[in-house]
């Protein structure tokens, strides 16, 4: 049993995934950025394009202030590992 | 007896047993457009049995690109962070500050219609403590205040102020199962347009990470739902959010091949209406051969498509393959599609980004590499660029006294 576990969890969690992302309604009015904190570097290059001063990098990850952030995408654009979406 | 005889004096006596790690990095590199970027980046760190001292610093001249226009370009950052242990208990003190050279380019977009302003830098001071109860128990807390040293654009000084405290218990239960409860209020103030905002989050949430997998698999998982009391930039309430994420990872798939698959999605409450905000999925593979060599050879691959208001795509490959002694040869591409701010272009740009690379190593201690790309981008017509980059990595080692 676990011998196939060890091959078909791996596809079912990309199964699962790409059924969630064709069935999301995207592009939807998303309140909020997200941070992938496993994939940012806190390498700053999101706060260097931030005209709004609503990113910070705090223990080595962004973190953005929903009441400042506008959802101009600058930041969204320029993350070199795509961490925030 | 003047300041520094008695430093001379007592620094001694407070480093006995203990160590001091160095680190170095600089990275540089250009092209046409941007011929002088380059980030040096130096810390070190002084150790004892029951404390640490960490000092970093960072030297940072960005692109100049115009491509997302950099509202920072030129600027450093220095970190100070103590941490002392006192039995389960760690008191960590910290001070970031943070200043811009270029006095008239950091221009920045004040909330609420405000106007514009000049940043030249902000200092924070912060306040930590972690500290662990009975039965697993754990409580986060830490405090933030920023100060930042900005002017309006009519010349007078902004007075921008801000606060962040954040506390949070977790339980570490024996079910392979962790359960937390947090809050965060953060504050912010500006005393020239008046501006105060405070917004507040109650999270709860659940991690798992499983026992009993199959051989070399392992699996997180998580769930955090957050209650938000605050309003956007448009005054309209902030929408609760749930969170989920798992992440698998699972090594010697095939030989020598490690795969890793991580997928998040995003709900938010909005009233009556619940919508899912954000899907994401992260797939990867490593292969590591020629792993007697005196530098293992690697090649990723990976992938990752993200759904929100935006969305992005993106597929990576990246190998080092060695070659002799310490040298190794470094091929890299990425092809990205993700939204553009570059009037004209379009809601979404593509680009492609190839090129070779070489690094040689000197055992532990250093890295010296370097990179030739070519990028293709597609803006207003087709842009193509040429970039070299190079960097150099020290590290000394530990010294103890």
């Amino acid at each position: 049993m676990t011998r196939y576990a060890e091959y078909l969890l791996p596809v079912v969690v990309v199964v699962v995934g790409l059924v969630l992302l064709a069935g999301c309604r995207g592009p939807v009015e998303s309140t909020q950025l997200v941070v992938d904190t496993d994939s940012c570097l806190g390498c700053g290059e999101c706060v260097e394009v931030c005209p709004y001063g609503a990113i910070e990098i705090i223990d080595g990850d962004a973190v953005i202030d929903p009441s400042l952030c506008h959802f101009c995408y600058r930041c969204v654009e320029q993350c070199p590992e795509g961490a925030i979406y | 007896m003047n300041i520094v005889t008695l430093l001379l004096a007592v620094l001694p006596l407070t480093a006995a047993g203990s160590a001091l790690d160095g680190w170095l990095d600089a990275a540089t590199g250009g092209d046409s457009l941007s011929p002088g970027m380059g980030v040096i980046e130096g810390g070190g760190m002084l150790r004892g049995d029951l404390w640490n001292l960490t000092v970093q610093g960072k030297y940072v001249v960005t692109d100049t690109t115009e491509i997302t226009r950099k509202f920072l370009d030129e600027y450093s950052v220095i970190d100070v962070n103590f941490k002392v242990r006192e039995g389960a208990t760690i008191v960590n003190p910290d001070l970031v500050w943070i200043m811009d050279f270029n006095e008239k380019t950091p221009k920045m977009v004040l909330p609420d219609q405000g106007g514009m302003a000049f940043r030249h830098g902000y200092y924070r001071p912060g306040l930590g403590l972690e500290t662990a109860f009975v039965e697993n128990f754990r409580l986060n807390m830490r405090g933030l205040y920023w100060n930042l040293a900005a002017e309006h654009e009519d010349g007078s000084d902004l007075g921008w102020t801000g606060f962040m405290l954040d506390g949070r218990i977790t339980w570490d239960s024996p079910w392979n199962t962790s359960f937390q409860a947090g809050a965060v209020t953060r504050k912010s103030a500006i005393n020239k347009t008046g501006y105060a905002k405070t917004w507040n989050r109650y999270d709860v949430g659940v991690s798992l990470h499983p026992g009993g997998m199959p051989r070399n698999m392992y699996l997180t998982g998580g769930v955090t739902y957050s209650v938000y009391d605050g309003r956007d930039f448009l005054q309209r309430d902030i929408p609760d959010r749930l969170i989920a994420r798992i992440r698998l990872m699972q090594m010697g798939v095939l030989p020598s091949v490690t795969a890793g698959t991580s997928f998040e999605s995003v709900f938010d409450f909005d009233g009556n209406e619940i919508r899912m905000a954000c899907t994401a999925l992260e797939a990867g593979l490593i292969w590591k051969f020629m792993k007697k060599a005196r530098v293992p050879s690697t090649a990723i691959l990976s992938g990752k498509l993200t759904r929100s208001a935006i969305r992005t795509q993106t597929a990576r490959l990246f190998t080092r393959v060695h070659v002799f002694r310490g040298l190794s040869v470094l091929a890299q591409a990425r092809a990205r599609i993700s939204p553009t701010y570059v009037a004209g272009a379009g809601p979404y740009r593509k680009s492609y980004v190839a090129g070779p690379g070489l690094e040689y190593r000197f055992g532990n201690k250093i890295r010296i590499w370097g990179i030739i790309e070519h990028e293709r981008t597609n803006l207003t017509g087709n842009e193509n660029w040429w970039r070299i980059k190079s960097g150099l990595e020290l590290y000394p080692g530990t010294v103890s006294f």
